[in-house]
Formats: structure tokens, sequence, C-alpha cells
């Protein structure tokens, strides 16, 4: 087992730590969940983690807009650092709301902390869909899918906020879909309910131009526990434990 | 560039200074220079789903005129700040834009703004200032976010209409005046002094009329005996006392029907007789606990909340799914929430508006709001929803709105300490204010168009990211020992709280450290509120400042509130005043209980007359009856808008099968990280069967809450079971009836041997209107809760192969069609109800299951209930993909269905009669049955098909055929019709 550890952010209202913390460990790899509270008064450092996973959850209770009050402080308090730790060519997912916060923040898709280039809007139902839903992989490089090209992951799907909005990425690579909803015969789904939130393209995750951030809606860590329906998701964090292993 | 920033003097609504491309306006009353400046920034988005839905919504309820609706948000900054910096925390300016005044063409139609009410802090407010400060704008000194709609077709008097009924809650918010002139944001406000009030010289008449106008609601006996008290200490009450004394003795509260009738003793009697081994916890706690594997318990509770959720179906329902999931939190020294449900019983979502009871809410608006409140609060709690029921009764005027919590927590931390002198006294989680005050007695008291009106400020307000904060904390104080003792804060509030966890000890309390968000609050309030996402500890005193410093890290609101003593009173103190010290022992033993007349009630024998179907339509349209029926039709449109996965523990979910949409009635976690072990939980809830027969209806749902996981490979004998009765009030035929049909589930519980472990009663099912008192059906709901050695071991209802035999196990009586599906679709009611069997053919029956199950015989199976056979046919097809072929001859032959018809066997009752305790299961061809199932009634009753279709037959005469696409179309109308 590598000593890398992840780290998974809480802050008031993440309610999926604990299970992607597992999932990692799952993987074979090392996870921590790391309060924002501990970061923002200094007592953790994030450039501790050799990577960090923003997790599902209602952050600070949606208040604002998804992901909007967990982006401020997070740009605002410590922008600096997560700076650092990008350009120190860190991994970083975003699962849920965690994509939620890295699109608030501005680093997806462009990493220009502090400057949204896209937003994930809420459902075209104007409903929370828990839905599972079938996932295929493009063959856009990012560590996080990486070797699964082509593949289908079925895994679940929870949110209200997850439709992909943006008007172009000002950034060397442009939007990059890593993930689309799809129906059986992998084909990209643009209709509900295999798309659940009438997302552009079918786009349900996106990474950067470096391929070391991801941010996706469905979750990974749900279809990971051999008491699952699925394990696909565990692919996700086996790819980032061998990463850090490398 | 900065935004200048002054007195300026203006009022609101009008702008200022252009700056950054953003307008700031500012609103500082002009005579008060000791006001900060007041900003208002409207916001808009290009692509609001949230205003569509609205308008889609609205229309559906009545307002068909209303062509457009548009929503602006206003945030209000008190304080010298720079706006344009605080930008990013209003906006994403990818699709919202923020403006210095509304955008709103006032011609276009009525405009409402919604804001908190002066002396309410927002919810939103924390997270305004703490981004405030985490841009550099150390200067706002208080924030708020109002809404603004904008209605497009309609005139102010419906758009007002529309803004009480469905947009905001009166008792913190209210309609904004445009031309009001704002001079400060922050809350104030002056509470009314205490009030000392004495009932020594009181009348009989006087006694009781005070007690209807101070919305008491307590009977003459309670009010009697707290009179006589006056006199024996000495001095009159405070309103704190009096307010007290007559909520901690409300029905709600003291359970005072079923103590009176002996009704909790009986079943906390069977249970002690069982005396199971895997019972941890049994009717003492917050919830009951059960033995799981490795050290663990998992605990099971579940709560109504019918009064509020009647009047404010938002704000009650979700404030169920708050308390109930506190009482998780509350169990021992607090357990963790693992799965929940909601389970809902009102009038026919269909019903025309002019046959509703005057003064009640209409049922469908009741359904789609609890909907909307499920989903508004269990989904940022972050536990799966097990079980999403609707059901549906014309006696619900007064609806049930229940929920259950299961838990998780070490065995060792499954008991709570005594609390010793000298222990803290410590709440935690939100403010306290002025929402649910009241509840506990308005919730106890008969339900009638005048306490609707009256009372909707016993609706609470639910804020989940208040409760999610503490449910991350409280292991964590739990696993470092901070924790003596835990309760939440439901009915009663803080008074309940504080005096049922120092009942034994005594405590005092300061009530000006309880932190508000109501600055209007007076002590008697501050007591009573039943503000929601609260929890009271003790804590010992050198845990102090561990306990402190945990939950500061966790961003939970906390304060010391007092402290347990040896004085056996509840005090509390206010402003300087003493404004509670009433002994203990009077508060928790004093309660006189009336005795309830008990009379057997006359028997109606009415009788079902149905003629079965004959002819190949007659067929069609009594299938479409029952699949299309209410309790049997697809339900998911509902299911899916709570999240059934988080947590990452669930096995089997609600739903299953191909498309994720077949009902699999359970719910299977692995509570454990690493281990798969699994929880499995059923219910079983028939609004129709408590109608004709509550005493067989109550044995019937125990039998259909097992016989759902026995089906699926759990053993009964590692099950425990939870109770929530919902009867009308009291009266001689009404407490005969309930009194045996607890007898019944207890005497059931015993010769099962699968013992309750908790339960509530409400016996306040009762709506009066125009003179006219509509009772709600006899309703017990019954959750099993069971373990399971390895989750991957569970079998589920879709078909899994063609040409496999499909097996009805169980006795049949096709006569016995009673409260069915079927029955209610042909408009028809009466008796008799299914009988199930003796306790010893049931258990032998479920024997034979778990031994075939074990021996892999069969591989997919459901229980039967609502709807009977047929409706978990055309579930396990639709699930598959697959089809089946019924043959009625062998049923015929084997004696099982009783002669009835044309063709000596009443088909139509094989195939809809709900024959509770039986089930369907799938064979592969070659399995010796007969040596599985020799000791048990069984009949093979087709078998399953490639093709997707259903065909019913007697011998070579086909009957009915149909594909199941055409019948998935029928089932899944009702409710995507209703939710839009």
């Amino acid at each position: 087992m590598s000593s890398a550890t992840t780290a998974v952010l809480y802050a008031p209202g993440t309610n999926c730590h604990e299970e992607t913390a597992s999932a990692i460990e799952l993987a074979g790899g090392k996870a921590e969940v790391v309060l924002l509270h501990d970061l923002l008064d200094g007592t953790r450092r994030l450039k501790d983690f050799q990577a960090a996973v923003i997790p599902g959850g209602f952050s600070y209770g949606d208040h604002l807009g998804a992901g909007r009050v967990f982006a401020t402080l997070l740009v605002a308090r410590l922008g600096e650092r997560l700076q650092e730790f990008l350009t120190a060519g860190k991994p970083l997912l975003g699962i849920c709301n965690g994509f939620q916060v890295l699109s608030e923040a501005g680093v997806l898709p462009c990493r220009s902390l502090g400057r949204p280039a896209m937003a994930l809007l809420e459902n075209e139902s104007a409903r929370f869909e828990d839905r599972k839903v079938r996932l295929i992989v493009t063959p856009l490089e990012s560590l996080w899918t990486r070797g699964l090209s082509g593949q289908i992951l079925e895994m679940p799907s929870a949110h209200g906020e997850g439709r992909v909005f943006s008007q172009g990425a000002d950034c060397p690579g442009g939007f990059r879909a890593a993930l689309r909803y799809a129906d059986a015969a992998g084909n990209p789904a643009l209709s509900f309910p295999e798309n659940p939130n009438g997302s552009k393209d079918a786009i349900a995750g996106i990474t950067d131009e470096t391929g070391l951030v991801l941010g996706l809606m469905p979750h990974p860590e749900r279809a990971s526990f051999p008491a699952n329906d699925s394990q696909d998701g565990l692919k996700i964090f086996k790819n980032l434990v061998d990463w850090l292993e490398e | 560039m900065a935004v200048p920033v002054g007195r300026m003097g203006l009022m609101a609504g009008v702008a200022g200074e252009v700056s950054g491309g953003l307008v700031s306006s500012n609103h500082s009353g002009i005579d008060c220079p000791d006001f900060m400046p007041i900003h208002a920034i409207y916001t808009q988005s290009q692509d609001d789903a949230e205003a569509r839905n609205w308008l889609a919504f609205l229309r559906r309820r009545g307002h068909p005129a209303l062509y457009d609706l548009k929503i602006e948000r206003v945030f209000w900054l008190e304080g010298e700040v720079r706006v344009e910096k605080l930008l990013p925390l209003f906006i994403n300016p990818v699709h919202q834009s923020a403006h210095s005044k509304s955008m709103f063409d006032p011609a276009s139609g009525p405009i409402l703004e919604i804001a908190y009410r002066p002396a309410v802090t927002d919810p939103e407010t924390p997270s305004i200032l703490a981004g405030a400060r985490a841009l550099g704008e150390r200067g706002l000194a208080f924030a708020r976010l109002s809404r603004r709609f904008q209605f497009v077709g309609i005139g102010q008097a419906e758009a007002q209409q529309i803004a009480e009924r469905f947009l905001f809650n009166k008792v913190v918010e209210r309609l904004r005046d445009p031309n009001e002139a704002v001079h400060s944001l922050i809350p104030s406000g002056t509470p009314d002094p205490v009030a000392t009030i004495s009932l020594k010289e009181l009348s009989k008449g006087e006694l009781l009329q005070l007690s209807r106008r101070l919305s008491w609601y307590a009977p003459l006996s309670q009010l009697k005996v707290i009179q006589a008290h006056e006199v024996e200490r000495g001095r009159p009450y405070t309103d704190a006392e009096v307010e007290i004394l007559v909520q901690t003795w409300s029905d709600h509260c003291y359970h005072t029907t079923w103590k009176s009738l002996g009704l909790l003793k009986k079943l906390s009697l069977a249970t002690e007789r069982i005396n199971h081994p895997l019972v941890v916890s049994s009717f003492k706690d917050n919830a009951g606990g059960m033995k799981f594997y490795e050290d663990w318990v998992i605990t099971i509770k579940g709560e109504t909340h019918n009064f509020p959720s009647s009047i404010a179906p938002f704000g009650g329902v979700a404030t169920k799914h708050g308390g109930v999931i506190r009482d998780t939190l509350g169990f021992g020294k607090g357990a963790y929430p693992i799965g929940g449900t909601t389970i809902m019983g009102t009038m026919d979502p269909s019903t025309e508006d002019s046959a509703l009871p005057s003064g009640t809410l209409h049922p469908e608006l009741i359904v789609s709001e609890s909907i909307r409140a499920t989903a508004y609060y269990v989904n940022p709690m972050g536990i799966p929803m097990m079980h999403a029921l609707y059901r549906r009764h014309p006696g619900y005027a007064k609806c049930l709105a229940l929920g259950h919590s299961i838990g998780l927590i070490p065995a060792k931390f499954a008991m709570k300490d005594a609390v010793r002198k000298g222990d803290l006294c410590v709440l935690a989680g939100g403010e306290t204010g002025r929402d649910g005050i009241h509840g506990a007695t308005a919730s106890s008291a008969g339900m009638s168009g005048e306490t609707v009106a009256k009372e909707s400020a016993a609706v609470q307000i639910g804020h989940p990211v208040t409760e999610r904060r503490f449910a991350t904390a409280i292991p964590v104080l739990r696993d470092t020992g901070c924790i003596r003792s835990i309760t939440d804060l439901g009915a009663g509030g803080i008074s309940c709280g504080a005096g049922e966890m120092g009942a034994e000890t005594g405590v005092v309390l300061d009530l000006d450290r309880v932190p508000l968000k109501d600055q209007t609050l007076t002590a008697w309030e501050i007591l009573l509120s039943e503000s929601q996402e609260r929890m009271l500890l003790a804590v010992p005193p050198e845990k102090l400042a561990e306990v402190k410093a945990i939950l500061d890290r966790y961003e939970v609101g906390h304060a010391v509130i007092g402290e347990f003593t040896d004085s056996n009173r509840l005090q509390a103190s206010w402003r300087g005043q003493k404004v509670v010290d009433l002994e203990m022992t009077f508060l928790w033993e004093a309660c006189p209980l009336d005795p309830i007349p008990v009379r057997e009630p006359l028997r109606r024998a009415a009788s079902l007359e149905i003629n079965p179907p004959q002819t190949p339509d007659e067929w069609t349209r009594a299938i479409h009856g029952v699949i299309g029926h209410y309790h049997c039709c697809d339900q998911s449109p509902a299911g899916a808008r709570f999240d059934t996965t988080v947590q990452a523990r669930t096995a089997v979910s609600a739903y299953g099968g191909r498309t994720h949409q077949m009902p699999t009635n359970l719910y299977v976690s692995a509570p454990l990280r690493g281990r798969n072990y699994g929880m499995i939980s059923t219910v079983a809830f028939n609004p129709l069967y408590g109608a004709i027969d509550p005493v067989g209806m109550a044995r019937l749902m125990v039998i259909e809450a097992v016989t759902k996981a026995v089906a699926a490979g759990a053993d009964y004998r590692e099950m425990v079971l939870c109770d929530n009765f919902y009867t009308p009030r009291a009266r001689p035929e009404v407490a005969w009836n309930l009194s045996r049909m607890v007898e019944a589930i207890a005497d059931l519980s015993v010769e099962l041997g699968i013992p309750f472990i908790s339960g509530k009663d409400s016996s306040s099912g009762t709506y009066e209107a125009d003179g006219q008192s509509i009772d709600v059906p006899y309703t017990l709901v019954i959750s099993a809760m069971g373990r399971i050695p390895d989750v991957r071991r569970i079998v589920t209802k879709e078909f899994k192969a063609a040409e496999n035999q499909v097996f009805l196990v169980g006795s049949v009586d096709a006569e016995a069609l009673g409260g069915t599906v079927y029955a209610d679709s042909c408009g028809m009611a009466g008796g008799p109800l299914f009988f199930p069997g003796e306790s010893p053919s049931i258990r032998r029956r479920w024997d034979a299951l778990l031994t075939m199950r074990a021996g892999g015989a069969y591989v997919s199976a459901s229980a039967i209930a609502e709807g009977g056979t047929f409706l978990r046919l055309f579930e396990a097809s639709f699930g598959s993909g697959l089809g089946v072929e019924i043959d009625f001859s062998a049923v015929a032959k084997s004696g099982e269905g009783q002669s009835s018809g044309k063709d000596g066997t009443r088909f139509d009752g094989i195939l809809f009669g709900e024959l509770t305790g039986s089930v369907l299961i799938e064979v592969p061809r070659g399995v010796p049955v007969g040596s599985y199932l020799h000791a048990v009634p069984h009949v093979q009753i087709g078998e399953v098909t490639a093709n997707a279709a259903l065909t019913i037959k007697n011998g070579n005469q086909r009957l009915w055929h149909g594909p199941v696409s055409d019948l998935v179309e029928v089932w899944s109308k009702p409710f995507k019709e209703m939710m839009g």
C-alpha cells in the first residue's frame, strides 16, 4: 500500500465523506477525512496530501447555490494553497456536490480559480432524481479513467442540480467531457431517464487539460462495495491508487 | 473599485451609485444615524428551472391563468461593505446576474417579496456572513435573503393567495411591503413579560374555557389536579409552569389514552415473555435496539406527525423526518441513522374539491407537498430512503404522516448512563425560535376547521443542514466519552427534554443562555418551543472543554443552558426571575388518567357481492382496476425523488429489476464496512383492511411484513417489529377495538417469537367539521427489521428464466376478498378479510421456505399483499422482461380455491385475493419441490415465458392474454399524472 494519503474534504452538509474514504481504502489506498474547518484555521494543510476528493452532499445546505459557499471559502481563503496543490500535479476529484464546488470555484473546466466558466444547473425536471445510470468513458486522457475508454460503467446518480451549462471553455483543451450518460448500447443518452438531468451532450463528468482533475455527478463510491449491485465505481478509485503508487 | 458607502438617506427601492458595472443602492434611515448602510442586490438566473417548476405546479393546482412566473433573489446587506467583492457569493456569472434594482417590470404583473420576519434570523444568514468574511469583507454586520416572485397573467389577489398557500410560512416569514423603510436588518423585538396564572378561583367552565383559549386542550381532570396543587404549594403558577404541566400531560407526550387502557404494558410484557436473545433495548429509549453482528446494534423507531402534516404538509412532513432521525441520534449515547421511510395516508388525491370536508387541504396537495418535503429534508441528511408508501382512505381527513428511522451504534454505547448531580445540560444544534409552540397539545386535540386556522404556528420549520452537522458530530462525541446521556428535543421542547433527562435528579436551567433566532420569545416560549434540529446532552463537567472543541470543529451551535442537580425539581430562571419551580414527582407522577369506558362495537356484517369477470373485456377491466389502483400503481415517480443509495451501504433498494422501477417491497443494506452482513427492512400498511376489521388487519400487518422478508430469505427468528398505531379519538367502541388490536399483536408476537421493540401511538385520528366527525380507519403500520448473514443471498421478485415453474406457497381462499384492492376498485367495501392461518401453520410455511431458500431451490420470490397474486406476477414480469402463463386447472384440482361462480372456482379470487402470508416462488425445473414443501399447502400455478406477456388459462381455455407493456401504461399512470 502506498503511503500517499488522499484528503476527503468535509464541510458542514457534506454527507458522502465516509463512504468515499472507505472506497479509496477498499481500492488499496489511504484516505483521511479532512475538515474544511481545520484547513481554514491552519491545523491541517492541503500540501500534506497527495490527492484530494470533494465528496457529495449539500455543503452549507446548498445556501446561495449548490457548492457556492464551499467554493467561495476554498477560493478566497485557500486559493493559493489549492493553486499550489494543482501546480504540483496532484489529482483532484469532485463527486456530485464536489463537482458543483469545483465548477463554482472555476477549477473545472479551466483551472481558473475564482473565474467560473461553467455551471451545474437544476435538472431539467426541476427535481431531485435518484437513478442508476450508465456512463460511457470517452477516449480523453485522465488519470481517473485511465484504461477505461469505451467501457460502460454503472453507478447510482442522485442529485437535483447536475445539468452541465457552459458557453465554451476559454482554455487549452477546451471543455473536455470524460464521461457521458449512455444507453445500454453505449450511445450517449440525450433523454430522460438515461440522462437524468438533461445535460447537454449527455455530459456526466468533465476533466481539465491535464487530466488530473475530474468532476462527475454520479457516485462511483456507491458502486464500489461487494454489497452494492455494481462495483464499476471502484475502477476510478483504483486508478487513483495506481497513479499514486507509480 | 469600492462602492462609496455613506448615509445617503435613501429609502428602499431607490438606486444609488454605479460601480464596476454594479449599481449599489443604499437605504439607511436618515433619521437614525446609528444605523449602518443597507444595500440590496437583486439576482436572477437566465435559466431558472425552479421558476419553471413552480409555474407548472401552480398551473396544475388551480391557477391555469398564470402565464409566467419569474423569481428574483434579493440579498439585503447591512454594514460597511464593498458590494462588488461579495458577488462571487451571490452569483455564478455563467448564468446569473446581479443588479442594484429589480429587473422586474411592474407592468408585467404583480410582484411579491417574501422575507423572514424582522425578529427572525434567516437560515442563510450565517452562510452569507461566513462567505463575506472569507472574501475579506469584515464590515458586513448582517444579511438577509428574500425572494421576489412576479406573476404574469393573474391579479394581485390571486398572487397573494398563491403566496400564502404555497410560498411562505407565516410563522416565520412575511410578505414585505415594497414601500417599507428599512432601518436595520438585525433581528430585534421585545418579549412579553412573564405572566402569573392562578387557577384557584376558577369554576369548571372557566378552567375549560381558559384551557381552550390558551391552546392547552387539557381535560378537566388534569386542570383540577393542577388547580389543587396550586393551593397545596401556596402560590400561583407562572405561565411557564402551567404550560409545562399541560404539555407534559398531553396525550402526545404522556400517551394518556394508551396508559389508561393499559396498552403500553401489554406489548412490553409480550416482549419480556419472548425474552429474545437479540433484543438489546425495547420500549425504554428513543428507539428500540437489536443486536447486529460483531458488537454492533441496529435500532428502529417510527414516528407520526399527523396533525402538522394535515394543516401544513411541507413543514409537517419535513419535520416528521427531522424528528424521527433525531430519535435515532438520541438512542443510547447516539446512534447513526442508516435508513428511513416515508409513509403517507391521505384521502383520495383525485377527490373533487367540492367533496372535501370543509377546512381540509386537498389530498393531492398533501401528497405532492409531502414528496417535496421528504426530498427537501432526507436527501441532505444523507440517509437512504428505504420505503416510500402512499395509501388512501376517505377517513384520512386528518392524514397519516409516518416516518421511520433505522440506526447503527456500537453495542457498548447502546445504554445511556444515569445523569449525575453537576453534569452540564448542553443544548446543541440550531437556535430556538417561535416555530412549533403548542405542537404537543395541539396534536393531542381534535382537529377541526378551527384548530387548523388557530394552530398553524404549531408547525415547525426544518433546516436539514443544521441536523446534518450534529449527525456527524454526535458519533465523535460518543466515541470520545463525552456523552453521559442524550435526547432529542421534539414535542415540548427544552422543558420536556430537560425535564425527562433530569426526572430522577433535578435540573436548573438558565434561559438567558439559550441562543434565540427570534428575539421576542418570552420564557415559556423558550421552554416549549419545538424548534427543530436541537439535541440536549448531559455532559460530565470534566468533558465540557472537549465537547465544545468538537462541536466547534463540526460547526455545530452549542450552549450550556443548565446543570443537573439533586433537588428533584425542574427549575428555570429568565432575566433575573425564577420562572419555573416544579417538583419532578408532581410533573411526572401526578397526571390523572381518566378511565376510558370500553364497549364492544356492534358488528356490521356487510359482505361482498362481486361478479367474477366472464369475458376477456371484463378481465381487462378488473386487471386494469387493480394495477392502476393508487395502492398498487407505480409510485416510483415519488420514490425517485429520494436518495436510495447514499452511504453506499444499499444492497437491495425499494426499486429493482431491469429498469430499476419494479417495487421490491424490500430494503437491504450492509451496515458494516468490509462486511456483507445485512439489515433487512419491510413494512406493511393497509387502511382498507383497518376500516373493515381492525383486529384482523392488525394480525395481517404483522404477517405481511415478516413474510415479505422471509420470502427474500431472511430468518424470522432474527427479526424484530415496530408498531405505529393511528386510531380515532377514544370512545368506548374505539377503546374496545384498540385494546383488541394491541392484544392480538401482542399474542401473535409471542406465538411467532418475534418481539416488538419500539412503537408509538396516536389516538387523535378524528376530524371535526360542520358538526360532522370523520374518523381515520384503524391504522397500524408494522415495520419489520432483521439481520441476515450475507446480503448477496437475498432473492428478489423479478423472474429469472423462461420455463421456470411458478408456485404459490400458502393457503388460498378465493372468497375472502374483503378489504382487497380488487374490491375497492369495484367500489365495494365489506368483509371478510383473508385469514392467513394460525401461528403454527404460518411458522411451518416460513420454515419450509427458509430451508428451500438455503438449498437455493427457488430463484425469485415475493410475498402476496395488496393487488394479490396478479400484481406480483405482473411486477415479476415487468422487472425481468419475461412473461408468465397461469393455468388455474391445477389450483382448482388442488382444492385450494373454493367453489363458486359458473366454473366452480372463483378465478378472480385466486388472482386478486390478498393471500397474506402466501408466497409466490419461481423454481427451476427438476427441483424436488414436494420434498421441501410436503408439510405446507402449495400449488404450481404457471410457468415463466420468454414472451413478455401475461396469459391466464383454465386448462385449454384461455381466459385472458395481454402484453406486459400494455399493463405498464395503466400501472404507471396515476403518479405520473399527479406529479405532472
